[in-house]
């Protein structure tokens, strides 16, 4: 700065200038502001401080939880991998959702051929019973009326070749039950898929899936053309009575 | 109400430490059962058809049969045995079928289907007599 009376050098805190000893106004001016920018900087520190001082412990005890949680995600991870184990045969079951024109040919092949306890377990060991890629879905009528076919052979099968140590083990009043419970599903559905049903291929399957369920009923139930209607017309709990007495030889 | 929040806080942190101590047994429980000593499984599988067979349990057999083919519908490495003699007794069950249908044709070839799945019984040849007795004689 320069001396307004005699022209010198001052600095901005000289209150005098060295050389006059004239009074700098401009260093009276410049302890004031620098008093004020003091006071002002010291409140806005102490507002800083006392805002970080009051979110401290708030910031620890979010990272406190957020590392337990990571833990808790990790620990769930590993404990369901450990569980569940490796399943080297998922991918070639999940190879039909890859190759859905070739498989929904071999499904139909095995339905050309009557080999409907074929078809369904080839459904099933290739996940494509539930949510099949859109290439099945003419087949799902003929698959309902399979599927049920499907339990009520492998029930009948079940009953027929059943011990008869009787030191084994008897489930037949089990197997006798879920039978009456599939074969009064299976002539349901049956019916109602035949109604809805538009190719004649497929419509062809189910009405020789009914006539082999019948004729499986009339060979290993000792039941004759009316003695099989009226059986059918029995409930489902009436059946299972009926069938205790066939296969427990009781009527 | 930053004290609110502190204790809101404190308390999710209490309950997620137990949750983390809890899982971290279940982890170790679930890494000793993963690492657990197991039977061989084709030992197992042969044995159970062994007793199965020897009572003659071949309702069994075929209810094994079809539950392993929803997985597999080749036989894996010890069930062999088992998938042979369930195909031949479901062959036989239907030869009784196809023979009250009067369907000539799906007789005969079921007979030779029959004919082909017997000499794949190796060691359980007897079965296909003991298969064709049961079916023979139901209900």
């Amino acid at each position: 700065m320069i001396c307004q009376n005699c022209g010198a050098e001052v600095g901005p805190e000289e209150a005098n200038c060295p050389k006059c000893n004239a009074e700098n106004p401009f260093a009276t001016q410049h302890r004031q502001n620098k008093k004020r920018f003091q006071k002002a900087y010291n409140n806005t520190k102490g507002r800083v401080i006392d805002s970080a001082q009051k979110t401290k412990g708030l910031a620890t005890r979010a990272a406190i939880l957020a590392v337990l949680i990571i833990g808790i995600l990790i620990a769930a991870a590993v404990t369901r991998h450990e569980y569940e184990g490796p399943d080297p045969d998922k991918a070639a079951r999940r190879e039909a959702e890859r190759h859905p024109d070739e498989y929904a040919k071999e499904a139909e092949q095995l339905l050309e051929s009557r080999a409907y306890m074929e078809y369904v377990s080839f459904l099933y060991a290739h996940e494509l019973q539930n949510f099949p890629p859109e290439q099945f879905e003419p087949l799902k009528k003929v698959t309902y009326v399979a599927m049920d076919y499907y339990e009520c052979i492998k029930l009948m099968e079940q009953i027929v070749l059943r011990s008869d140590d009787p030191e084994y083990f008897d489930g037949l009043d089990t197997d006798i039950r879920n039978l009456g419970m599939y074969l009064e599903s299976f002539f349901q559905v049956v019916k109602v898929q035949k109604e809805a049903e538009k190719n004649e291929a497929y419509l062809a399957c189910m009405e020789d899936m009914e006539a082999l369920l019948k004729a499986a009923m009339r060979t290993y139930f000792a039941m004759d053309e009316q003695q099989l209607e009226e059986f059918l017309s029995l409930s489902e709990v009436q059946k299972s009575v009926k069938l205790e007495e066939v296969f427990r030889h009781e009527q | 109400m930053n004290n609110k929040i502190k204790i809101l806080l404190n308390l999710m942190i209490v309950i997620a430490a137990i949750v983390f101590l809890a899982m971290l047994i279940n982890m170790n429980a679930a890494i000793r059962y993963a690492h657990r000593d197991t039977e061989d499984p084709v030992e197992s599988a042969q044995r159970q058809m062994a007793y199965k067979v020897s009572h003659r349990a071949y309702g069994e057999v075929v209810d094994t049969y079809y539950w392993k083919r929803s997985d597999y519908l080749e036989p894996p490495e010890g069930m062999e045995d088992l998938y042979h003699v369930a195909a031949y007794a479901h062959a036989a069950f239907m030869s009784r079928v196809y023979e009250e249908s009067k369907d000539e044709q799906a007789v005969r070839e079921n007979a030779e289907k029959m004919e082909r799945l017997k000499k794949d019984l190796g060691a359980y040849a007897f079965s296909a007599d003991e298969v064709d007795a049961m079916i023979k004689k139901a209900p």
